[in-house]
């Protein structure tokens, strides 16, 4: 070829790749563009926050926007959240009356805050009442009982819960209940006592979700048999990635999903990384003095205590005494969970305020990355949408609809 | 003349007959009306201790005609009684956080048992809601807590009781909560303490009444002086006929009214009889004695306590120890009542299924009575609605839009 030709080929060809080159420059902003559309077109709901013990506390009101902790109602607009669970917790020691009387400030202190600030909040018992909400331009609040020793084996306290608004019960926090045995507990009752099964069938009919986050592999497996509704695990990861026994394995995700269920994927940094999770099990050392630091900075407060723990331990990383992680573990989690169970069965439960946060995912204002990323992956609009809030908008749907479909049976 | 004298003569008897016939038809004329205003008015009695049947090991089926105890929804019907108030009721003795989930545990009894008959009766909260049930033809369902010792000590209880459904607390019961004194306790409070105003003050802003039957007198006044809406003396009955501690004096009745507030004729026969109240103080020490000897032999067997208080009542009645009550004192208190303060401030409140009910007033199918007695006294049927629920709607009104101002302040 001539030279001259052989230039202007040349130069012709760095032109077009030029021009492909800015072109793939416009298509990614134009995700950006589209994922910001989609995200704030959208019905987010994070099925577990833990922001209820900063009310306990006395201290914290979810006005203003905070310096510390992950949600408010400044950083939830600006995150596009639309609906959260916030947990009603306390610890699995304490039971007993008082573990019902507890329960009952906590669901009060969460419907106080929902009467100071309600031009911004509305609170949610249904599906309906969730999409209503964002009709309204509102945050729907829901809550979840953690931990079955709230009832004190009474079904009547359950149903007093569900009246007052509560829409799932983790049958157990990180201790055995007087029913039900936990992930992070001796095995005692072999899964679900024969009360547990009780329990289980007034949640189906009272249209509670039976969540299994927390719960031990045979309660879980249990629940599956006993349930006539779907399942939710309002915050758990998968095992496959990260081997604590709080996450799900590949074979408990399918069952999951098989009945309906859907599992919420959790923020925190010990379910999220096996890097995380093998330095904590390698240095208990580690979390003792994360512990002790925590109990000088917050005595008995318990909100305090959530959010200093996770504010502790990301100085220990940036001390480089703990490994780094990423936000984008929640993706590789995500994508695992539909890669096992299919997209319609997974969905979003952060454990804000109760957990130590990845870098990049600090609190609700980071939640449209999470979209993003998605969307990056080549997941669609529509699948996007499902993992955002649609998945466990329809399992809550199920469930009240099976909840009809039981009373009517007793009745008739 | 003979057939002119025959047809005055028919004339004459004629007259004479239908004069006799016309004179005897107002009688049967009032019990017809007295029918027609009892099954056509809201009838509402404001205290009833049912509640109690529902954990029943026998099982109580409040769907069914019981041959025993006073409220079941067919005597209910057969009574024009369509509102009526739950008493949610435990021993005055529990405190804390397990008086608290004992509350939770009635107020679910009365939720389920309630939900079994959607037909016949319904939950209400508001006036609204029981003025609709009435127009669906169906009983309402409400509740009271009978004793500030629920609350467990702790003010935000209130408010979830509230979001639950009670529409009244009763201050104390038989003996003094941790912020009330009782008038069957030793004073301990003097009336109501700091804690027992906030608490009262919260009622307020939960549309909650404040109920001072059982309560000391002063407590009574303190209540009086804090209290923002006007209160209610759900089952009590006037100290002037029966000196009974239980009962209100006239001042304090009058006080009650001043404030817009009624009183809710309470059926058990020591607070309504002199004589009976007198005798049975000496042959058994009084209802609160009673109570506490009946513990011994049936500890917390509700269904003991009533088979063993029925046969002791019976037993001394029939020994001539206690006297015979008649219903008709119910009327005298009523009376009295209106008497000193007027028609407003008057309704009932019977304490059926939870005191000793006089004879001929043994169930609620016996209610229309009531509104007989009422009528033949000269009553005007205006009133006659007034006291047999109007005055209760009323005061719910008033204690709702005192909530709703409350908490629309900042």
């Amino acid at each position: 070829m001539r030279s001259d030709v052989r230039r202007t080929m040349l130069f012709v060809s760095l032109c077009l790749a030029a021009f492909v080159f800015v072109e793939t420059g416009v298509s990614g902003d134009d995700i950006t563009a589209r994922a910001r559309n989609l995200h704030f077109s959208s019905i987010v709901v994070d099925t577990h926050a833990d922001t209820t013990q900063r009310f306990i506390d006395g201290d914290f009101d979810l006005g203003p926007r905070n310096s510390k902790g992950s949600i408010d109602i400044p950083r939830m607009k600006q995150g596009g959240l639309g609906a959260i669970f916030f947990s009603i917790w306390i610890p699995s020691k304490i039971t007993g009356p008082i573990a019902v009387k507890r329960a009952l400030e906590q669901i009060e202190a969460v419907r106080e805050q929902v009467r100071k600030h309600s031009q911004d909040l509305v609170f949610a018992k249904t599906a309906a009442g969730v999409r209503e909400a964002r009709e309204q331009g509102k945050i729907a609040l829901l809550m979840g009982v953690e931990g079955g020793h709230m009832i004190h084996s009474d079904l009547g306290v359950l149903r007093k819960f569900a009246e007052l608004g509560v829409r799932y019960m983790t049958l157990t926090h990180s201790g055995n209940c007087e029913w039900a045995d936990s992930s992070t507990d001796r095995p005692v009752h072999n899964g679900l006592t024969d009360f547990g099964k009780d329990v289980i069938r007034e949640m189906n009919r009272l249209g509670l979700m039976v969540d299994v986050s927390h719960v031990s592999d045979k309660t879980f497996r249990d629940v599956l048999s006993v349930s006539k509704a779907p399942i939710i695990a309002s915050h758990s990861n998968c095992r496959a990635l990260c081997d604590h026994p709080r996450n799900m394995s590949d074979e408990m995700i399918r069952a999951l999903a098989a009945k309906g269920g859907v599992i919420q994927i959790n923020y925190h940094v010990g379910f999220l990384s096996q890097a995380f999770r093998s330095a904590e099990r390698t240095h208990p050392e580690i979390n003792q003095s994360i512990a002790v630091e925590v109990q000088k900075r917050c005595g008995e407060k318990e909100g305090c205590q959530l959010i200093e723990g996770d504010r502790i331990t990301r100085e220990y990383v940036e001390q480089g005494k703990l490994p780094r992680v990423d936000w984008t573990k929640i993706i590789e989690h995500i994508d695992h969970a539909v890669k096992v169970a299919g997209i319609d069965h997974v969905g979003l439960g952060s454990d804000f305020d109760g957990a130590n946060m990845p870098f990049g995912m600090e609190d609700a204002t980071s939640l449209p990355k999470i979209t993003e990323a998605l969307l990056w992956k080549g997941y669609s609009e529509d699948d996007v949408k499902k993992i955002l809030g649609e998945n466990t908008l329809r399992l809550m749907e199920d469930v009240e609809r099976i909840s009809r479909e039981l009373n009517t049976t007793k009745r008739n | 003349m003979r057939s002119a004298r025959a047809i005055f003569l028919f004339a004459v008897i004629f007259l004479l007959a239908t004069n006799t016939l016309v004179r005897s038809v107002p009688a049967d004329d009032l019990a017809v009306r007295a029918h027609k205003l009892q099954f056509s008015s809201i009838v509402i009695d404001t205290h009833d201790d049912t509640t109690q049947r529902f954990f029943s090991k026998a099982g109580f089926d409040l769907g069914k005609r019981n041959s025993d105890g006073a409220i079941d929804i067919p005597r209910m019907r057969e009574g024009g009684m369509n509102g009526i108030f739950f008493s949610i009721w435990i021993d005055g003795h529990i405190m804390g956080p397990t008086a608290i989930q004992k509350a939770l545990d009635q107020i679910d009894a009365v939720r389920e048992n309630v939900a079994k008959y959607p037909k016949e009766i319904v939950m209400a909260r508001t006036a609204e809601d029981v003025r609709r049930a009435h127009a669906q033809g169906k009983i309402a369902a409400l509740m009271g807590v009978e004793g500030g010792h629920m609350l467990g000590n702790d003010i935000r209880m209130v408010r979830i009781f509230s979001d639950l459904g009670v529409r009244y607390m009763t201050l104390s019961h038989f003996y003094n909560t941790e912020w009330s004194d009782s008038s069957t306790d030793k004073p301990a409070h003097n009336g109501l303490t700091d804690f027992g105003k906030e608490i009262v003050r919260e009622m307020n802003r939960q549309g909650m009444l404040v109920d001072i039957s059982h309560v000391s007198d002063k407590t009574f006044y303190d209540a009086l002086e804090i209290s923002k809406a006007p209160l209610i003396a759900s089952h009590s009955s006037c100290r002037a006929l029966c000196d009974h501690v239980r009962d209100m004096s006239d001042d304090m009745i009058k006080a009650l009214a001043a404030k817009g507030g009624v009183i809710q004729i309470n059926y058990e026969k020591s607070f309504i009889d002199q004589g009976y109240k007198d005798a049975s103080a000496k042959a058994t020490g009084g209802v609160v004695e009673i109570i506490s000897q009946l513990k011994k032999t049936c500890g917390d067997d509700e269904e003991c306590f009533e088979r063993e208080g029925a046969k002791l009542e019976k037993r001394l009645t029939d020994e001539g120890k206690l006297p015979h009550v008649s219903w008709e004192r119910i009327i005298d208190h009523i009376d009295h009542a209106v008497k000193l303060v007027g028609a407003d401030h008057v309704g009932l409140g019977s304490d059926f299924d939870g005191a000793n009910m006089p004879e001929g007033m043994e169930d609620a199918s016996k209610l229309p009575k009531i509104t007989e007695a009422l009528l033949r006294k000269g009553y005007s049927e205006g009133d006659i609605r007034k006291i047999l629920g109007e005055n209760t709607l009323r005061i719910m009104e008033q204690a709702e839009k005192v909530s709703k101002e409350l908490q629309a302040q900042p």
